[in-house]
């Protein structure tokens, strides 16, 4: 009995130590978005702010900062949208209609490729094809670029809440004279909407997180927030209140999104 | 019934041809521009003018010590990195299962663990340049309470460093696969390995471990082919530096392609670089899937 309350303690130790680990540097983050400049490179440095103030999310907010979240909002709306839209389509196909050969096989290599490559390697060509076009630096690009990169992922994810759709649910819903689009509005959909609901979340994370392809194929006239970050550590001295801020508006909606769909991520890791 | 069956035959392809347009424009149709590009030598800052140099760019690759020590760093990076997520994650998990009863506390201790892995990498690496600068608040605390402080970001410790930033953001996936993994072995195993007497190292060894091995086996992949795709931490924590101190391959890609505008160039590498990962990630399964 000692023994197995010894172990207990260390197990919780260990618990607490990670945790620390995990948590110092977002609550560090949070602390310093709160303080005034001065305060930031203070020896020894306050865990609290000095003089408590809002100033530097006042600043991110008016200036660039409001522009590049907002850029980045609506290229992440518009590319999981269509990334969604399509790959519900996709998934549909894929998952009813059994495909001979080269399209079934020829989905999943698509989506091998786009996971095993490094994005650098694909946004190389990618970047002539927009400066060609001269589409570079567009709200169109980005979105389309996001939508592609996205489009296996959301495939693949649907596909498996469609798998476990049982087929016999449709057929009832043809034989009472639905029609195809009507079916797959009324049944198929809201069957699997919490799933719908999971891939749009992930996908909208992934693309709001995603930083080279903002830096490469926006920057200037379409900035997004990560894009923006590095931009803000130029100059003799650095605003880490600014830049604490703007991170900390950039992590609430994925924090949003972690705690409606805690379950659905383990879901979707596994499969 | 025969309807529904014609129905069958007809209707996908106008669900399957949208999806595939998009991906065959924007990912397919540039990476074969890209192959036919990696046989020319362009430099579009210098001139138009494309030549013709067969697989000489490829050649070139295989025989540039820097993308080489690239290489090299990156199988310390990824390697070592992704090694020591994996075993914190399946440690932290059990120890979470075995240790915390109640379901709803264990489900906010894993919410908090998970915090790291949903913010951006560009995110991640700013909050924690603001902690390991020469005067940054990890020095600050260190000096405060009387050590020297550590220069977190030259030559020897900064690959170093920036694989501690991916080990605090990522443990976050293999502990979430090995949670869902434990959590998903029936109880029932544990109760009459229990009652047979088997001590808790022999459970671990038996029952835990042995289930839990493909899913580890397939976050090791995962996490692995993230860590060397990713550059941003690298970016924004040390921009390659000190000197090519922290230069990982995709990193020294973008420095080719991006920098010093040698396309062709930049596009072979990009095919070897590829080609590379993909056999260790083939291998990798095959490994995983023999033992």
């Amino acid at each position: 009995m000692r023994k197995k309350n010894w172990g207990r303690f260390f197990g919780i130790l260990g618990l607490v130590v990670y945790g620390i680990f995990v948590l110092f540097p977002i609550y560090w983050t949070v602390n310093t978005s709160f303080k005034e400049v001065g305060d930031v490179y203070k020896v020894p440095p306050s865990f609290v702010p000095t003089k408590f103030t809002l100033e530097a999310y006042r600043f991110v907010l008016q200036g660039t900062g409001r522009i590049a979240l907002s850029n980045s909002l609506v290229v992440a709306i518009g590319a999981t949208l269509i990334a969604v839209v399509l790959g519900t389509m996709a998934s549909y196909a894929y998952s009813r209609y059994p495909f001979t050969g080269f399209t079934n096989e020829g989905a999943q290599f698509n989506l091998l490729t786009v996971r095993m490559f490094p994005p650098i390697a694909f946004l190389l060509p990618i970047f002539w094809l927009w400066k060609t076009l001269g589409l570079l630096d567009t709200h169109f690009a980005l979105i389309v670029t996001y939508s592609a990169f996205n489009l296996p992922l959301a495939v693949w994810l649907l596909k498996g809440f469609m798998d476990s759709l049982p087929r016999s649910v449709e057929e009832a819903s043809y034989v009472d004279g639905y029609s195809f689009w009507q079916t797959a509005r009324r049944v198929v959909l809201p069957l699997i909407g919490s799933g719908l609901a999971a891939t749009v979340a992930l996908c909208w994370i992934f693309i709001w997180n995603e930083f080279i392809i903002a830096y490469l194929l926006g920057g200037t006239d379409v900035i997004l927030y990560t894009a923006y970050l590095p931009a803000l550590r130029r100059g003799m001295r650095i605003m880490w209140n600014q830049i604490a801020a703007l991170s900390v508006l950039a992590i609430i909606p994925s924090v949003i999104i972690l705690v409606l769909f805690r379950k659905y991520l383990i879901k979707i890791y596994l499969r | 019934m025969f309807q529904a069956k014609s129905r069958k035959i007809k209707t996908p392809y106008y669900l399957i041809l949208p999806p595939q347009f998009l991906i065959w424009v924007v990912v397919i149709f540039p990476l074969i521009w890209a192959v036919y590009i990696s046989f020319h030598d362009w430099n579009p800052t210098i001139s138009p003018q494309r030549t013709f140099v067969g697989i000489g760019n490829y050649l070139a690759v295989l025989r540039d010590i820097r993308f080489l020590s690239a290489l090299g760093r990156m199988l310390y990076y990824s390697g070592l990195g992704v090694t020591i997520q994996l075993v914190l994650g399946t440690v932290i998990a059990l120890a979470l299962v075995e240790y915390i009863r109640s379901p709803r506390i264990r489900t906010t201790v894993l919410v908090l663990f998970l915090l790291p892995m949903m913010m951006a990498e560009a995110v991640a690496a700013q909050m924690w340049t603001l902690l390991i600068t020469d005067t940054g608040t990890i020095n600050n605390i260190l000096v405060w309470l009387g050590f020297s402080p550590v220069g977190w970001r030259a030559k020897e410790l900064a690959l170093t460093t920036i694989m501690i930033v991916d080990i605090w953001q990522w443990t976050a996936l293999p502990l979430l696969i090995a949670y869902a993994a434990r959590i998903s072995i029936p109880e029932g195993l544990y109760e009459s390995a229990r009652l047979d007497g088997a001590s808790k190292w022999l459970i671990l060894r038996r029952i835990t471990l042995p289930y839990m091995r493909v899913p580890l086996a397939i976050a090791f992949l995962l996490r692995f082919m993230d860590s060397y795709k990713f550059l941003d931490k690298v970016f924004i924590m040390t921009y390659g530096g000190p000197g090519t101190a922290t230069e990982l391959p995709t990193f020294y890609l973008y420095q080719t392609a991006f920098s010093y505008f040698k396309v062709g160039y930049g596009a072979a590498m990009s095919w070897i670089f590829g080609f590379i990962a993909i056999v260790a990630m083939f291998l990798f399964w095959r490994l995983a899937k023999s033992v």
